[in-house]
Parts: structure tokens; sequence; C-alpha cells
């Protein structure tokens, strides 16, 4: 059972509608731009993207809410997570999750993004749904101070055990 | 009968000729502790293999105890979070005890030092003294080779490997 | 210390005990700690603990040019650093629109085959090392200095190189290189004889690891596990295959699947892969095409257009992918290194469960672990 490019961005967007009660919006063309998540009311949108100019095929920008049923539906089409990296966008005052998958059988390439305040940035775990995201997330956590709610293990991975400090946050600097 | 003076003793009793034949031996048959830590450790291992031999000149036998070795040769990037480690290994070596620090990590942190770094130790002379540094990312095997020479001329007070000059 | 008991140690309930294995270890291929939990000599449980490594390879690509980083792309996993290296620029290249001429394609395709066999020839003797036996690394690392003199010849290294560069490669090969690469692969291919008569078909090695460390496709999955892991899995994921990049399409060879899922699936895979990798250098010497080796108008300040491109493709550990995303300024704004070794160790806690600690070794050698791969 496994979708087409057109029949998953279908799939993502009835996900995305059953779930938001907000409006969809266009996903940020350009980081950092004014255009940038407006987190009082998030921009759900699902995005087809040329390979050629990104390397994937499907973009999808979803509220913090619903990164574990995005997992969920690519779980279920036989996806498999490449990675979970964090982006800090200062200037805007948000941090970005960036859930990037690879699909094992077929060449499809999907990035599932989230925004969070970059105060309190706090976000479900998927490792409920890909093991592999445990290790992930907690590197997420060791370079930008991600919270990943209900992660088993949420302790340094690359950093020292007594590590206290995020050091691709952009205004890290060693005390 | 006369006092033996110094230049005619026994072979027997010349302590001084003791030192150096200890020096001697310990020299040629330095036991190097299996440390590599990155990709340092690929070019000790090239030069343990047998194109390079490192075995010509008795340091082939890398033991993988702190206890039985002579010389860690340090290849590769100390971190921060390893230093404790390195130095308990450091620590558990016997006496005498030497160290090579090979490449550009161990000798000052390499090309990972800049402003702001936070995981890297400068160098592994910032944790315990350091005999011979190789320079070199990665230094080839032969530099590692001439290292381990210029740890026997250390130890030993002469140079027994002539040096080779290029044609 | 307390006194012992009376009993002895074989009355009563067993207890279990964590063993230490690491950061230095001569099976860890680096430095990689893991706390075992032992039960005898069972596992009851591995936890890996990365870090020790960690290099700060992601904040380096934050605060130098997009050329600067070139010397890190080598360092990250340094026995297939020409992939990783073409990962980068190839992700560069992509987000700026800068067009590779053919013949640099075909020499990053030769250099990354011929990289991708001497990674295999550490791994292959680094691992019977580890089953204890020490010949065959003497033999494979005799064969990968031949590569290395080659790759000597053309770049100026042995092991980091720095040979591609934002819009080609550095500097063209020349007819020693052409001619010492159809005479390597002439002289290499006998030697897959010898190595299968010498490791592959002894018994000793038969037994240490055929149905040891089974790994399931759908462990694979659920992990992220790529390369070798996946391909003895029975999944015939290759990204030169599957997303194919650079000039491989042209080429002709194939991708070895073994369905077992153990460590003799997964020795099996690369010693394939070995020879796939001969074939795909004939073909590409063979077809060189003339031409620059750099395109025409990179600038020399290179300021990529605002926002994130990936690229990946198959080192010789699995799936590699960079992600960068550019805020239009010189310097990166973000470079995200996705590395196989993270992700196929990860499973490592899941899969060596109950195992025996020198059959769990024996799986760790077959994952081909670099440790600074994980850590970056």
């Amino acid at each position: 059972m496994m979708l087409s490019l057109p029949q998953l961005a279908e799939a993502f967007g009835q996900l995305l509608r059953n779930g938001a009660t907000r409006p969809e919006g266009q996903a940020p063309e350009h980081p950092g731009s004014p255009g940038a998540a407006n987190l009082a009311a998030p921009a759900t949108a699902c995005r087809l993207t040329d390979y050629a100019l990104k390397g994937y095929h499907l973009d999808v920008t979803v509220s913090p809410g619903e990164v574990v049923s995005a997992a969920s539906l690519l779980d279920g089409e036989g996806f498999a997570l490449d990675a979970i990296t964090g982006l800090d966008w200062m200037a805007d005052g948000q941090m970005e999750v960036v859930y990037d998958y690879f699909h094992p059988r077929n060449a499809l390439r999907v990035v599932v993004r989230t925004r969070l305040p970059r105060a309190e940035p706090v976000v479900p775990t998927i490792s409920t749904v890909f093991p592999g995201a445990n290790w992930h997330e907690r590197e997420a956590h060791d370079f930008f101070g991600i919270r990943f709610l209900g992660h088993p293990d949420l302790t340094p991975l690359l950093l020292p055990e007594d590590a206290d400090y995020h050091p691709l946050r952009k205004d890290f600097a060693l005390s | 009968m006369e006092p033996q003076t110094e230049l005619d003793c026994s072979p027997l009793v010349r302590f001084a000729a003791l030192d150096d034949l200890l020096a001697l031996g310990r020299a040629n048959s330095l036991w190097p502790l299996t440390f590599g830590l990155a990709c340092c450790a690929i070019e000790m291992m090239a030069a343990g293999a047998s194109r390079f031999d490192l075995s010509r000149f008795g340091a082939e036998v890398f033991r993988a105890s702190p206890r039985q070795a002579d010389v860690m040769i340090v290849a590769g990037t100390i971190n921060k979070k390893m230093a404790a480690a390195v130095k308990t290994l450091y620590d558990q070596m016997p006496e005498p005890k030497w160290v090579i620090a090979m490449g550009n990590c161990a000798i000052s942190g390499g090309p990972f030092v800049f402003p702001g770094q936070y995981a890297v130790v400068e160098g592994v002379d910032k944790l315990f003294p350091v005999d011979v540094f190789v320079p070199g990312c990665p230094p080839r095997p032969e530099a590692l080779i001439e290292g381990i020479l210029e740890l026997e001329k250390k130890i030993t007070g002469r140079r027994r490997w002539p040096v080779v000059k290029p044609q | 210390m307390m006194p012992q008991t009376e009993r002895s140690a074989a009355d009563g309930p067993q207890e279990t005990f964590v063993l230490n294995l690491g950061p230095q270890h001569p099976a860890t291929h680096g430095v990689l700690r893991v706390k075992l939990t032992m039960d005898g000599e069972y596992i009851t449980r591995a936890e890996p603990v990365p870090g020790y490594i960690h290099r700060m390879h992601e904040k380096m690509g934050e605060n130098r040019t997009w050329a600067q980083f070139l010397p890190n792309t080598s360092r990250i996993d340094y026995l297939s650093a020409m992939t990783y290296t073409h990962a980068y620029v190839a992700a560069v290249e992509r987000a700026a629109r800068i067009e590779v001429p053919l013949r640099a394609e075909y020499i990053r395709v030769i250099t990354s085959e011929l990289n991708r066999l001497s990674s295999h020839l550490v791994w292959f003797g680094a691992f019977l090392l580890d089953l204890g036996g020490f010949t065959p690394l003497l033999y494979a690392f005799d064969d990968r200095e031949k590569i290395l003199d080659l790759l000597e010849g053309l770049t100026g290294s042995r092991l980091t190189y720095c040979y591609y560069r934002i819009g080609g490669v550095c500097n063209d090969v020349d007819e020693a290189f052409v001619q010492g690469t159809r005479d390597f692969v002439a002289q290499m291919r006998p030697r897959f004889g010898m190595y299968r008569d010498l490791v592959t078909d002894n018994v000793i090695l038969r037994k240490r690891l055929e149905g040891i460390g089974p790994i399931s496709a759908e462990l694979c999955r659920r992990y992220g596990a790529t390369g070798p892991v996946i391909r003895g899995a029975g999944v015939p994921y290759d990204v030169r295959k599957v997303e194919p990049y650079s000039v491989y399409g042209q080429f002709d060879f194939e991708i070895p699947v073994f369905p077992e899922g153990d460590c003799m699936a997964r020795y099996r895979v690369r010693m394939e892969e070995m020879a796939q990798s001969l074939r795909i250098i004939e073909q590409a010497i063979d077809r060189l095409p003339a031409g620059p080796v750099m395109a025409p108008s990179v600038p020399r300040v290179l300021k990529p257009p605002p926002g994130d491109c990936c690229f990946a493709v198959e080192a010789a550990r699995g799936r590699f992918a960079v992600r960068i995303v550019s805020d239009g300024k010189e310097i990166p704004y973000r470079v995200k290194l996705r590395t196989p070794s993270f992700s196929n160790l990860s499973l490592f806690e899941e899969a060596s469960r109950g195992m025996l600690l020198p059959d769990a070794l024996a799986l760790m050698g077959s994952l081909d672990l670099v440790i600074p791969d994980i850590d970056r």
C-alpha cells in the first residue's frame, strides 16, 4: 500500500484539515522573511517541491501538536526517518524543528517542519513511532535545547553528561 | 692490587652501560598503546601494516591495555569529554613511559580550533607531557616512523637509523 | 572492598553487572563507549555512549564560508572522505544552480569509487581483526596502499582529501592516473578470489558470522539504518540507484543484496560492492570525456539564494545527506550532516539484546562504524 506523491500530499492535506482548526496558509518561501510563521495562528501547509532544486519532494509544515500524526502517517506508508534537526531563527524568536524522511523502497523524500517559540521550544517526541528518533531528538536537545515531551531519556548524547549549554544556538558563547 | 679505574672496570659492574643497555632495549622494542582516536589512527594502522612496517623498528606490538604499553601514540583529536579517560590511561601506564602526539589535533587542537570552540582540548600537552610531536593532518606513516626514531634518539641519546636524504 | 560471602558464585540468583566497553577499546573502532549490562556472558542491555570525538562540524559550518568548510567534510568520515565532500559540494551546487562539467562528474565518480574500495578494505581488515584474524588486515592494507598511491598522485593527500571544489574538482587527472587506475583494476580483480579463499570460505569465519546478529528490514527502517546494513537485510536501497546523482545513471552496475540479515550477509554485501566499484571505475575511466574540470563562472564569494537544500550520496557506510540552509550570505546559516553510522549504531541496543559479547562485537563490526561519523 504505497501511495504515490500526489496521493501522499492529499493524505497530508486530509490530516492537516482534520486536525487543524486554523485556516491553511502558505509555508514561508524564504526563512527569516516577514512571512515567518505566526505562532499565534500557525500555518499548516503541504507543498510539492522540485526535487532537482531542493533535494526533496514534499514539504509539509505542521503545528507542533501534529508532528506525531505526521510521523504516524509516514510510518504507515513505510517511510524511514532520515534526521531530525533544529534551526535557530533567533531574529524571529523561533526555533524550527525539521524532520527529514526517506523511503527505503522508492525515491520519495518528505520534509516535515514545525516552528516553536524560542523561549520555550517544546514539541512532542516521535520516538514512539520511530525508535530511531530517540537519538536524533537527544542530539537536537543537545544542540538547541529543544525539549521533546515524552522522550524516555533526554540526556546529553554528544555533549558531556553534565553539559548545560546548547552550542548551535545563535547566541551561544562559552562563559 | 691497584683499585680499578673507570676506564678498565670489569664489564659486569659498569652501571652506566647498564642504563645504556636498558635504554637501547626500551627504545628498540617500544610497545605502543592502541590509542587511535580519529583520522590519524588510520595512518597509524598503515604505519603498522606491511608497506611501512613499524615492526622493523620494534614497535609493532600494539597493546590494548595501558598496563602493558610503553608509549602512548595519541593519534587524533582529544575531546573534552574524552580528556578524563585519556588522563586515566596515561596514569595507568607504568614507568618508563613516553607520549608521541601524532597529528595536528594532538599537538594543538588541529583544524578544530576556532573562536568559541567548546569541545576540543587544544593539544594533548595540556593534559600531560609529550615527548615527540609529529605534525601533519594526518601525518604520513613515514612521519610517524620518524617520530618513533626521534623518540628512540631521545631515549638512547643517539639516532641509530640514519636520516635518508632526498637525492 | 566488601568481604566475600561464604557461598560460592554458583549458588543463588545470578546478578547482572555493568561492563564498560571503551572509550578506548580495540574493537570499538574509535572512541565509542558502550555500557553493557551483562548477565554472565550475555548482554541484557547495551547502551552506546557516543560523543567522545565530537568535533563540532555543524558549528564550524556556521562560522566559515561555504568553501572554507570543505576540509571539514573529509574529516567527518575520513575513510570515505571523497563521498562526503561530494555530498557537500553537490548540495551547494544544487542551491547555487551551478552546473558541473561532465569530465569533473566522471572524475568525481572514479575517485568516489576508489575511495569506497579503500574504505571497504579498511573495514575488511579491521573486522577480521575484531574476529581474531590478523593476516587479512595486512593484505587489505597492501591493496589499499595502491589506491592511496593513485589518489595521492592526483590530490596530494592519502586520507583526508580536499579535492572537490564547488563547481568541479581542483585539478585534472593526468595520464599516469588513468593508466595507473586501469592497472589497478586489472590487478585488484583477481585478489577477490584470494580473499574468498582465504577469508570468506574460511570455516571459522562462517561459524562466527552466519546466523549472528540478525537485523531485519523492518528494524532498519525503524531506525533509519542504510548502506550494507539494509542491503544485508534484503532491501535494495542504494542512493546511487534510488536517488541517482552525478553520472551514476550512465554506468552499468548492480546493487548486491542478501536477504539473510545476519553478519555474513552484510559481509557479503561489502565484498560484492568492492567488485561492483571496480566495474564502475572501469567504465568511467574508459568513457572519461574531454573538457574542463571546473564550472566556468563560480563566484569567488559564493552566496547561494536563501532557502534550504538537501543532497544525499551513498557513502561507504550508507546514506550520507547534507542539508544546507542559506540566508543569502557567504557563510552558511546551518549545515546539517545526516550520517549513516549514527543511524546504524542507534539500532545496536535493540539488536544486541540477549547476545553473547563476542557475537555483539561481531555485530558491531559488521555495522562498519566510524565513530567521528556518529559524533560529527
